[in-house]
């Protein structure tokens, strides 16, 4: 009986653990289907990235998980909300950053005063902290500002809102080097084990050290959802200068000064830790049961 | 109702600029229309036409609010970039459809009149001034039949709502093209049913057919005395059942809107 008392209480744990669920959806664009049973559990408190080729389906997956698009087939919760319901109580706990947007003729402190009061839990002073590290003067014209100075408004905005999901589309798009750096900085002092970052990303070089675990998109299903730890416990990555036996290794990729190769990890190996770039194409290529 | 009161200060201060531009032209089309009416009259040497204010009302309050009421979806609901940014808003669809319904339905027509009586608060005195003319301030109760208009709009409006919801671009002339078609619709409907009437009554040649292009209406008015009770039912359809119909569909849409609609 106890145990059954403990085992609900795992469960119950864990279920509260997961922010958002997707069982068996499939989503088409008219005739041509993206996702066919498609299933992802994403937890609290972690910085996702979700990594994918072009057309692989990142936005389209961000956009179903917020409520943007209706899927045809299975379930969906995001915070045990379904999204396509689009309720206030989900909406101001997620938070969206897209990968383009145009922002309205106003000034930055009047987008403030529209845009706050949607967010029970808006910080106005970690709006100031956060627009100050970014470096963003508030009385400009929104519309007459960069890409770049806009997500910083928006990055910024979305921060203090306090949302438990926040959701960023390639946000280092746009970003000039120090701001990269920046945004580094302030998504990860912005963490909290109540919150839940989603990174869609191609430029898994700004994220490096970031994001994890890491969500992998293809061919209409996550093939990979784990951290880049657990991997790095099972293979290990060797750069050496003689090409190496292609049915041994796991992985080999030719680079500059030799290749690059992934073994099974033994008791004694020491290699050099796994690079998200190079995780992503071993997930890929494995996946289409392709060439070592 | 906070967040309802948020998302009408969102549309307001979001098309700040658009509605200060558009008041700033209508004010000075009046200010056109006054002075080439006051040149006019001096010219002619006949009297100044003092209803130029009401002469303009019904024009701005219908056409450009038709116009208005097409465009009120098209950023947040069709917008490629833009939708993301409604979608998201944390308010339900209810709370961000009325807060746009309210805005065209009644603001803006207490709007126009407030910004008609101010306008001519202020060109009434230039005129005078400089052509001598008598002032003629906007009155919106002498306003020959303005319940009849209001209602009109009101009726009109919720129909260029459906337009603005349905279409997903070129709303106003698609709505107006719509509006058009299910006139020629109906009208060939209402045609055939006559023909049929008439061909009972009277026969089915084609004389008889043509008396109906021939009916004397004051008469025939006396004669449908008896249904007017159909007058009423055909009333309450139009300004009641009509317009209430056009605002639930297209709230219906502003449900079903996704990612997918927007071009």
């Amino acid at each position: 009986m106890e145990q059954e008392i403990q085992k609900n209480d795992l469960d119950l744990q864990s279920t509260q653990d997961i922010v958002v669920s997707m069982q068996d959806i499939g989503f088409s664009y008219g005739n041509v289907p993206l996702f066919k049973h498609l299933n992802l559990d994403i937890s609290r408190g972690n910085i996702y990235g979700l990594l994918g080729k072009n057309g692989a389906g990142k936005t389209t997956l961000l956009k179903i998980l917020s409520g943007q698009l209706f899927i045809d087939e299975g379930k969906t919760t995001a915070l045990g909300e379904n999204p396509q319901k689009r309720t206030p109580s989900l909406l101001s706990e997620i938070f969206y950053l897209p990968e383009e947007f145009p922002l309205p003729k106003m000034k930055g402190s009047e987008y403030l005063k529209v845009r706050a009061p949607f967010y029970p839990k808006f910080d106005h002073n970690e709006f100031a902290r956060f627009c100050e590290e970014f470096d963003i003067d508030l009385e400009k014209r929104l519309d007459q500002m960069s890409l770049g100075q806009k997500k910083k408004v928006l990055l910024s905005f979305g921060l203090a809102s306090n949302t438990a999901i926040l959701i960023l589309d390639e946000p280092t798009n746009g970003l000039d080097i120090p701001s990269k750096r920046q945004f580094r900085q302030i998504v990860a002092s912005a963490m909290t084990e109540n919150r839940t970052f989603i990174i869609s990303t191609h430029q898994v070089r700004d994220m490096e050290n970031l994001i994890d675990p890491i969500i992998i998109l293809h061919d209409g299903s996550v093939i990979f959802n784990d951290t880049v730890a657990s991997v790095s416990e099972k293979y290990v990555l060797d750069l050496v200068t003689e090409e190496p036996d292609k049915d041994k290794a796991f992985y080999t990729e030719k680079v500059l000064g030799g290749w690059m190769v992934l073994n099974e990890r033994t008791d004694d190996s020491d290699g050099k830790p796994l690079d998200l770039e190079t995780l992503f194409n071993v997930i890929v290529d494995r996946s289409k049961g392709g060439t070592k | 109702m906070n967040r309802f009161n948020s998302l009408v200060k969102r549309e307001i201060m979001t098309s700040q600029k658009d509605l200060t531009t558009l008041g700033l032209v209508i004010v000075l089309l009046l200010f056109t229309s006054e002075t080439i009416s006051s040149l006019a009259a001096r010219f002619s040497g006949s009297n100044f036409p003092p209803e130029v204010y009401n002469g303009m009302f019904p024009t701005f309050l219908m056409l450009g609010g038709f116009i208005m009421t097409s465009m009120l979806f098209a950023k947040d609901m069709f917008g490629k970039d833009s939708q993301h940014d409604w979608l998201m808003l944390p308010a339900t669809n209810l709370e961000k459809y009325l807060s746009k319904v309210s805005l065209m339905t009644i603001a803006y027509p207490l709007v126009l009149i407030v910004l008609f009586f101010v306008a001519s608060v202020v060109i009434e005195p230039i005129q005078l001034l400089i052509f001598g003319n008598p002032m003629a301030m906007f009155n919106p109760f002498r306003l020959k039949g303005i319940l009849t208009l209001f209602a009109q709009y009101w009726v009109w409006n919720s129909v260029f709502m459906l337009g603005a919801t349905y279409f997903h671009k070129a709303h106003f002339i698609k709505t107006v093209l719509a509006i058009g078609v299910i006139f020629i619709g109906l009208g060939a409907l209402a045609l055939l049913y006559i023909r049929i009437v008439f061909a009972i009554k009277f026969g089915s040649s084609m004389p008889v057919f043509n008396r109906m292009f021939t009916v004397n209406f004051a008469e025939a008015n006396i004669n449908l005395q008896s249904f007017r009770v159909f007058v009423d039912i055909g009333k309450i359809i139009y300004y009641g059942l009509l317009p209430i119909f056009c605002l639930v569909t297209a709230y219906f849409r502003v449900e079903e809107v996704q990612a997918t609609d927007a071009v």
